[in-house]
């Protein structure tokens, strides 16, 4: 996943975007054994996202009429124009938007956080900060809980009719759920104190396996990636 | 004939462009920006990752239990970005939750924690990414929190609150916008007109969905401001956020 990510930012050219989206369309859904209708949603997501992005890059604005343009456009005295290398670029930043989208969604579908922040660790990141990322994982799921059943509640009592008293729900949210999280980290803090905690929170690491096929992948991937690379 | 289709499709996507953005808020997207700014804004960022990070270990070195409550502090700013709330477009969105977390934990300790909710947004939600996440903590962990603690610092005693959250949590919102536009506009300066063009350009895009959203994020930080002080007045006598009576 790391070779299709860097692979794609390194060589500028559509193909290599576009080989590695298929790649890692090919790994999440074969491979991983992902649902496709998981996969397709979130790529469909990205990819509308995308196309509006790219739109923005073609296009450009101006008073006088173009000189040198795909198309061209006028309207209320202004020309809107898509040249050549303009669209080029776009292209070439779609398909490595999509080449690296894809590859994170693999990542993402894939592993588990919990591995993730392991492999975070080893590469020698402060200790402090993984503590925080712990708990910073484990708290989300506390407070999406109650986020969910205030907003249930609130739903019930016609809470979001109309706009203003959609405000008002929302800040009752919010600030109820500064104070959940509030209790929440002193109720923890007396909980360690109480099993004698003075240092950094300590956690036992799972036992990874060696697999080979992995590296075989890679291997394939990335010479796949420099083929298209030099021959396109 | 040929002009209907046209409407059609300006029609089509307006609206796919009102609809997806908001969701995906000011992100810079997994692969958009070219390698070398993605790097360029990594380098940024580093200071302030450096800056916040000590002032992180120091708190924790003297306080212990700080811990919990910056993890806490995390996933409530995580799940912050996730509430959608109304906007005055009529459609919702999702707040940024920066500017909030600017006045009650100061923009050192956010620049580190917003890095950090950011990661997870990418890796939990495929809402942003690994490479950009530079450029998008530049935007919304870096000058959005410094704004908005600037301004709130600068006031906070003078002007009457509300007015103060408000104008600190919407101008942090549109900082982040107007710094999003700029990396992008740095990234692909347009054909014609240069950056400048490519700034405009890539302003009005975002101005279409994000100078309403941020009119709704400050009132909605003005509400959940007061909120707090009625129920919260021990917490935030804690953190430092309030002085003098409690």
């Amino acid at each position: 996943m790391c070779n299709a990510l860097v692979g794609c930012l390194l060589m500028p050219h559509p193909a290599v975007g576009f080989v590695a989206f298929v790649w890692m369309a090919v790994l999440t859904t074969l491979w991983a054994r992902i649902p496709t209708i998981v996969f397709m949603r979130v790529l469909f997501a990205e990819v509308t996202f995308l196309l509006v992005s790219v739109i923005g890059i073609t296009m450009s604005i101006q008073l006088s009429p173009p000189s040198d343009a795909l198309f061209a456009w006028s309207a209320v005295g202004m020309w809107v124009s898509v040249s050549a290398e303009s669209f080029e670029l776009a292209l070439m930043t779609f398909a490595r938007a999509l080449g690296c989208a894809t590859a994170l969604n693999f990542l993402i579908l894939t592993t588990p956080l919990v591995d993730i922040i392991e492999l975070i660790r080893r590469i020698r990141i402060p200790d402090v900060l993984i503590e925080i990322m712990v708990l910073l994982y484990r708290s989300i799921f506390v407070l999406l809980d109650s986020l969910i059943r205030i907003a249930t509640a609130q739903n019930a009592r016609l809470g979001y009719h109309n706009m203003w008293s959609g405000f008002r729900s929302s800040a009752m949210l919010g600030s109820q759920l500064f104070l959940v999280a509030y209790r929440r980290s002193q109720r923890m803090r007396v909980a360690l104190e109480s099993r004698g905690l003075d240092g950094p929170i300590c956690v036992v690491a799972s036992r990874y396996t060696k697999d080979n096929r992995v590296w075989v992948l890679n291997i394939a991937l990335t010479v796949s990636l420099c083929a298209a690379w030099f021959l396109l | 004939m040929r002009n209907r289709i046209v409407i059609l499709l300006v029609g089509v996507l307006t609206l796919v462009l009102l609809e997806s953005r908001p969701a995906y808020a000011m992100h810079v997207m997994e692969g958009f920006l070219p390698p070398l700014w993605a790097l360029v804004w990594f380098a940024v960022a580093i200071p302030f990752w450096a800056f916040g990070l000590r002032k992180i270990t120091r708190l924790v070195h003297e306080q212990p239990e700080m811990r919990m409550m910056l993890g806490l502090a995390g996933a409530f700013a995580f799940v912050l970005s996730a509430l959608k709330i109304p906007s005055v477009t009529g459609s919702s969105s999702h707040p940024t939750g920066t500017g909030l977390g600017a006045i009650l934990f100061g923009p050192a300790v956010m620049s580190v924690l917003g890095t950090l909710v950011l990661l997870f947004q990418a890796l939990l939600m495929a809402h942003g990414g690994l490479t950009t996440l530079g450029a998008n903590a530049v935007s919304m962990a870096i000058v959005g929190p410094l704004i908005a603690w600037s301004v709130w610092r600068l006031f906070h005693t003078r002007l009457p609150m509300w007015l103060v959250v408000f104008f600190a949590t919407s101008l942090a919102n549109l900082s982040t916008y107007v710094v999003t536009s700029l990396q992008l506009a740095l990234a692909f300066p347009d054909a014609v007109g240069g950056f400048v063009a490519s700034f405009a350009k890539f302003g009005t895009i975002f101005a279409v969905t994000q100078i309403p959203l941020a009119i709704s994020e400050g009132i909605l930080t003005v509400l959940i401001m007061n909120a707090l002080q009625q129920n919260a007045q021990a917490e935030l006598h804690t953190l430092g956020v309030v002085r003098g009576e409690n």
